[in-house]
């Protein structure tokens, strides 16, 4: 398809650069990274800008880390740079879990984390992963450096706190101190790559504190406190699941879309709870299954 | 049985090497140097509505820009079966994305941000998007001009309504049949739209020349339906036939989708404006689900009778089609499911109305199985259930009424050999009907489900086909066919017929893809008609290849034609075991005598086949008295599906399929039908469908939100049949079975639904949404 | 218009570019590469896939003017003097129809077979799932994947 629009390129090999070529192009500038979104925003008219800066070739963006205690990722990180790291998968499965369930390998080996999270779609699969890890994103602008929680940062749709002038860094997260296990559910219309209809992060620990975020049943993924607070300090019983699920309805409030209608949104996020909790539950007491397969494939 | 050589043997196919390596041409390939301009369209953005002004003069100032064309450059129809549509659209659009005007560039960039500045004034008139609004009382008319189309004489339009074709057929008693029955059902069924989703999207090349000669490349099943086509349009310009040449490189896929003349007619005729440029023209993916054929959505009105025993007394099925905004090639769809609307049954008393209605949505047009997936998602739900609601088994109740060689079809004529019943017999086997599937998943319940299915090539009955066939020195062949390899394997099986009479190895027979000028005519790559139609054909030719061989050796060596056969690149003779002539010592060159002169020459084959029993001249009330389709083929489905009761995913677990080939030419290649007509039959009902806005604006144009399936969303076995009851005048015995794989799809999975769930859906598509929101209702209740 | 200097299928290449070209386009059009095909130019389908560094990709989703140094193979590439095992295997098993969807696939199981020599079913139906094909239902193309890692000595 040929593209009605052009625009200048820039391609800096640090961060000082990058970040002066954004103070010098304003808001005229946009970040391109894996450009698997930007490529398709700029040939559907739905992006026009007049500069492009590539911060692939960026050598001096911190290094990722990662470790069961805290993770690191920088912002050259790719899907698949997650989704091949054994020791991520084993200490943190909903994000890994998350990160696999984003379209397919050659998107995965280009898109990026820091991309992804910068697009703040209301779908965005690693979300609930990032809220139930309470995560950190670390941005800087050329007046210095800053960190933003995850809570912090998505504002609406498209809509992130990092500012025009500032580039992501990298995330962290600092797993929860006593034993904990986690678990992504994504519901797609079919097995195959697809835009969530719902997503559930569920994060437990040995302590019987729960975590649970939504994405794609609102205009931003979102942390379910209210019935994370019904859960908190109990063990999980049939009744305690039916409470929390009871109290779905008043939480979500998801839209009817191309995706989905409404009531099945609502549905499946009572479906997901349940299942969710009761599969980090096992996964907590070391049972391993493929979580691909607890919605019915 | 006879022992065959070359027929019936999984041959690989002769394409292979090509397409692997890359080496593989397809329409897009082709590079046509510094003279190739690029035309990009303007769209309508509006579903009906009258043009008022349509303002090009920012695009023309637009550096590179070549050249701006409206409707007023080409005020001429087009059609395949009924002229009810223009190239550009004149005075009126009546879908949303249809072509209003182009600009020509040096450049794609430049010609789309040419057509960004076109300014089109439209004033709106009411859209009528489903066609049961369409034939209301006082609705908008969309085609008032309808009387005056030229059409082909088996149509029968309404004018001065929506209804473009109304296809009636009627046999037996129907009051009678309905008077007999101890049982009678009626319900409503209903299918929405499907798009193709070849994954080459359409593509085409006009190049006019000084001389005024027209080549178009296209990405094409129909190389000579469209040189007709064209010539048919343009011939205001004085352009005939011999004039317009067609030339098709490999196509990326077609399912329909690529016959007869949808966009190609575009770049021919800008092509004709544009002396000594080529004008190419490729439709974006959205492009491609916005304005091509598209599968039609149906309503149908299903009402049967039977008898205690399970004996059908009486059909009236009512379809109603949603055929879009030109029916030119959608209307044909109508009349050949409203000539086969009874199914794969015995049915005395029959009424059958399938009635063509235009609505503001794109055209309809032959997608993979012509209408009859979606009239046999209803009849073969219905049977199900009448079945079960008169306690008889469903596999029973098919048995028992399965029409059988020499029963009568819908309009009266004798139904041909075929192998209903085995199909049933081996389905069932293979699928282990009998068994009790039980998940063991407490979320999970698992269904059964079964369907048969027919189906018959819907063509003119003077369609038709021929080859040309010449011997190289070697003996190697080049087989000169106009059928297009659009994926089956049409030029492998072609090989193998040629290769069979003249006992040369297919490996050494080289079938390229088609050129108007050079090869000889093919009406098109459609209705699985080619392996039957063009079989016979390139038989002919081998055949007269082998007589002038055969001849030729009598000639020179005085030895009687009867005694002598072909066989590994060598004339041999039964009585003279010791005879051995290579082909290739005179298949060109001639045999020398002892005077040092030479007999013989270049070997040439021509063959040609046409039906000459077919006829479309039945009544137009009744259908009855002619000979409309040549044959149909019939076949059985059956699956094993795994549902999660409270999401609503689905998984076939195990699915077999068995198909009456007549003869399996190939058998793998008809495997490889199997396999994929199945996965892209469960894709029409399990998730895919096209979805329009209140203004007839497709929300779904591309792969993310029109979901195919996938390398995940494959079934866990699929079993292949093959019946082979032979098609007696098909070659070898074969007939079609491209399209039919795919039909038994939708019933069996609502079928396998209601069997699991007991919930009966009777809505395409059957997605886990509407699975599991029907479940969560039927048990709040 | 820019320079970029890269690899493609081993031969060092430079050409000019405007930035918003895509490595699809330019490879097609300027670079006489025609394997890698169109087929939704969104990232979608999956039939312009080429390897990057080793990698797959979706060429319709890259700048080409990104690809300064980079490595670029196409199924030109693979194909060569001699075709792969792999792809005598998708001949043997019919692993194709119309074909179109064929160079997507086979760059796509060629960077899966080269990352792990014997996948097991899941594992090519994970590797594949972004490269659409229409015609052949996939099975066809599982078992030739099986079939060439088989070959592959362990």
């Amino acid at each position: 398809m040929a593209f009605s629009h052009s625009f200048e390129y820039f391609r800096p090999g640090t961060l000082a650069e990058a970040l002066s070529l954004l103070d010098q192009y304003k808001g005229d500038a946009r970040l391109l990274a894996g450009g698997t979104d930007l490529a398709v925003h700029i040939k559907e008219n739905m992006a026009t800008p007049p500069v492009v800066i590539d911060v692939k070739r960026v050598t001096d963006f911190p290094g990722s880390r990662v470790s069961p205690k805290a993770l690191y990722l920088n912002a050259s990180t790719t899907f698949s740079d997650i989704v091949n790291h054994a020791d991520l998968r084993k200490a943190y499965p909903m994000l890994w879990e998350a990160a696999r369930s984003v379209a397919s390998v050659g998107i995965r080996n280009r898109a990026t984390l820091a991309g992804n999270i910068c697009s703040a779609v209301p779908s965005l699969d690693v979300a609930p992963a990032l809220l139930c890890y309470d995560a950190i994103v670390h941005v800087a602008s050329s007046s210095g450096t800053r960190e933003i929680s995850i809570h912090d940062w998505f504002i609406s749709p498209r809509k992130t706190a990092c500012l025009g002038t500032e580039i992501m860094l990298g995330i962290s997260i600092t797993a929860p101190a006593v034993k904990h296990s986690g678990i992504y559910l994504k519901q797609g219309r079919y097995r195959g790559e697809d835009l969530a209809q719902a997503g559930l992060g569920v994060l437990i620990t040995s302590d019987l504190q729960y975590r649970l975020a939504y994405c794609a049943v609102g205009p931003i993924p979102f942390r379910a406190r209210a019935i994370e607070a019904v859960l908190n300090g109990k063990v999980l019983t049939a009744e305690l699941i039916s409470s929390a699920k009871a109290m779905v309805q008043d939480t979500v409030h998801p839209i009817t879309d191309i995706r989905s209608s409404k009531e099945y949104r609502l549905h499946i996020c009572e479906v997901m709870l349940e299942r969710g909790l009761k599969a980090v539950e096992q996964r907590l007491n070391g049972a391993e299954f493929d979580s691909a397969e607890i919605l019915g494939g | 049985m006879t022992d065959y050589r070359y027929i019936g043997k999984s041959i690989t196919r002769i394409d292979g090497r090509e397409k692997i390596s890359g080496a593989a041409v397809y329409t897009d390939d082709i590079d046509f140097g510094a003279n190739l301009l690029y035309a990009e369209i303007v769209s309508s953005t509006v579903a009906h509505a009258l043009i008022l002004n349509i303002d090009t003069s920012e695009a023309e100032k637009l550096e590179g820009v070549v050249k701006v064309f409206t409707g007023k450059d080409f005020p001429y129809k087009f059609g395949l079966y009924m002229k009810d549509r223009y190239i550009f659209a004149q005075d009126k659009v009546r879908f949303y994305g249809e072509q209003v005007a182009a600009v020509v560039a040096r450049t794609p960039q430049i010609a789309k941000m040419g057509a960004e500045l076109v300014k089109v004034e439209y004033q709106e008139l009411p859209a009528v998007l489903d066609q049961m609004e369409a034939l209301a009382e006082g609705a908008t008319i969309l085609h008032p001009d309808l009387g005056d189309y030229p059409h082909v004489p088996w149509f029968f339009p309404k004018p001065g309504t929506n209804v473009a074709h109304w296809r009636k057929t009627r046999r037996g008693d129907l009051e009678n049949g309905f008077a007999e029955a101890d049982h009678i059902y009626e319900e409503t069924y209903e299918v929405p739209r499907y798009a193709h989703c070849a994954i080459e999207t359409h593509v085409a090349i006009g190049k006019f020349d000084y001389s005024g000669r027209l080549t178009v490349w296209s990405s094409s099943q129909s190389p000579h339906t469209q040189r007709n086509l064209f010539a048919e349009a343009l011939a205001p310009m004085g352009l005939s036939q011999k004039d317009i040449r067609v030339i098709t490189p490999h196509v990326g896929g077609g399912f329909g989708g690529k016959a007869g003349v949808t966009m190609e007619i575009l770049p021919a005729a800008l092509a004709t404006k544009l002396r000594g440029y080529a004008v190419k023209l490729r439709w974006t993916r959205e492009q491609e689900f916005i304005n091509t054929y598209q599968r039609l959505g149906v309503v149908a009105k299903l009402k049967l009778g039977v008898k205690k025993d399970g004996t059908i007394t009486a059909l009236d099925h009512k379809i109603y089609w949603d055929a879009g905004a030109y029916v030119e090639y959608g209307a044909n769809v109508v009349n050949a499911v409203g000539l086969s609307a009874i199914g794969p049954y015995r049915i005395p008393n029959v009424s059958i109305d399938s009635v063509c209605i235009y609505t503001n949505l794109p055209p309809g047009g032959a997608y993979r199985g012509f209408g009859y997936s979606e009239m046999l998602f209803g009849l073969e739900s219905h049977i199900t259930t009448i079945a079960r609601q008169i306690g008889m088994d469903e596999i029973e109740f098919r048995r028992k009424n399965a029409i059988l060689e020499g029963d009568k079809t819908a309009y009266g004529a004798a139904m041909n050999p075929n192998g209903l019943l085995e199909a049933i017999d081996k389905v069932t086997k293979a699928i282990e009907w009998d068994k009790e599937y039980k998940s063991t998943d407490p979320n999970k319940v698992i269904g059964k489900g079964f369907s048969l299915f027919w189906k018959a090539p819907a063509m003119p009955p003077n369609a038709s086909s021929s080859a040309f066939l010449k011997f190289n020195e070697d003996a190697s062949i080049n087989l000169i066919i106009s059928g297009m390899d659009i994926g089956q394997g049409y030029q492998t099986v072609m090989a193998q017929i040629a290769a069979e009479v003249l006992g040369v190895d297919p490996s050494k027979i080289r079938v390229e893809t088609p050129d108007t000028d050079r090869n000889p005519y093919e009406w098109q790559t459609v209705a699985s008609h080619i392996t039957w139609s063009s079989g016979n054909a390139v038989k002919k030719a081998a055949i007269d290849a082998r007589d002038q061989i055969l001849a030729l050796v009598e000639r020179v060596y005085h030895m009687s034609q009867d005694s002598l056969y072909l066989e590994d690149e060598a004339v041999k003779c039964h009585n003279q075991a010791s005879f051995n002539l290579p082909l290739r010592s005179f298949v060109v060159e001639g045999i020398a005598t002892k005077d040092g002169s030479y007999r013989g020459g270049p070997i040439n084959g021509r063959g040609m086949f046409m039906p000459e029993f077919s006829s479309a001249s039945g009544d137009p009330d009744t259908s009855q008295g002619g000979h409309p389709n040549v044959h149909y083929t019939v076949g059985a489905g059956a699956l094993i599906l795994e549902i999660d009761k409270d999401t609503g995913k689905m998984k076939v677990l195990k699915a077999a399929e068995a198909i009456d080939a007549g003869k399996a030419l190939n058998p793998d290649l008809i495997k490889g039908q199997i396999t994929g007509g199945l996965l892209q039959g469960l894709a029409t009902v399990l998730y895919e469908d096209m979805r329009y806005d209140d203004k007839g604006r497709l929300l779904n144009p591309n792969f993310t939100d029109y979901k195919i399936p996938t390398a995940m969303d494959v079934p866990d076995e699929i079993i292949p049949i093959i019946i082979e009851v032979p098609q007696p005048d098909g070659p070898y015995g074969a007939r079609g079975v491209g399209e039919h794989t795919m039909l038994p799809a939708a019933p069996m999975i609502a079928n396998a639904v209601e069997n699991a769930l007991g919930i009966r859906i009777r809505s395409m598509p059957i997605t886990a949404e509407k699975v599991a929101m029907a479940y969560k209702k039927h048990r709040e209740q | 218009m820019a320079k970029v200097k890269l690899t493609l299928n081993n031969e060092t290449r430079t050409i000019d570019v405007e930035p918003c070209e895509t490595l699809l386009d330019v490879l097609r059009d300027k670079l006489g590469m025609k394997s890698p095909k169109c087929g939704c130019d969104r990232g979608d389908c999956g039939a312009c896939a080429v390897l990057i560094d080793g990698k797959s990709v979706r060429s319709c989703l890259i700048f080409a003017i990104e690809c300064e140094g980079q490595h670029i193979t196409t199924l030109e590439g693979i194909s060569g003097d001699q075709l792969s095992i792999l792809q005598e295997a998708f001949i043997e098993f019919n692993s194709f129809q119309c074909g179109y969807c064929a160079p997507g696939v086979i760059i796509s199981a060629t960077e899966l077979l080269k990352s792990n020599p014997h996948p097991n079913l899941e594992e090519i139906k994970e590797a594949l799932s972004g490269n659409l094909c229409r015609c052949t239902g996939y099975q066809p193309i599982f078992d030739a994947i099986l079939k060439a890692s088989k070959e592959t000595k362990k």
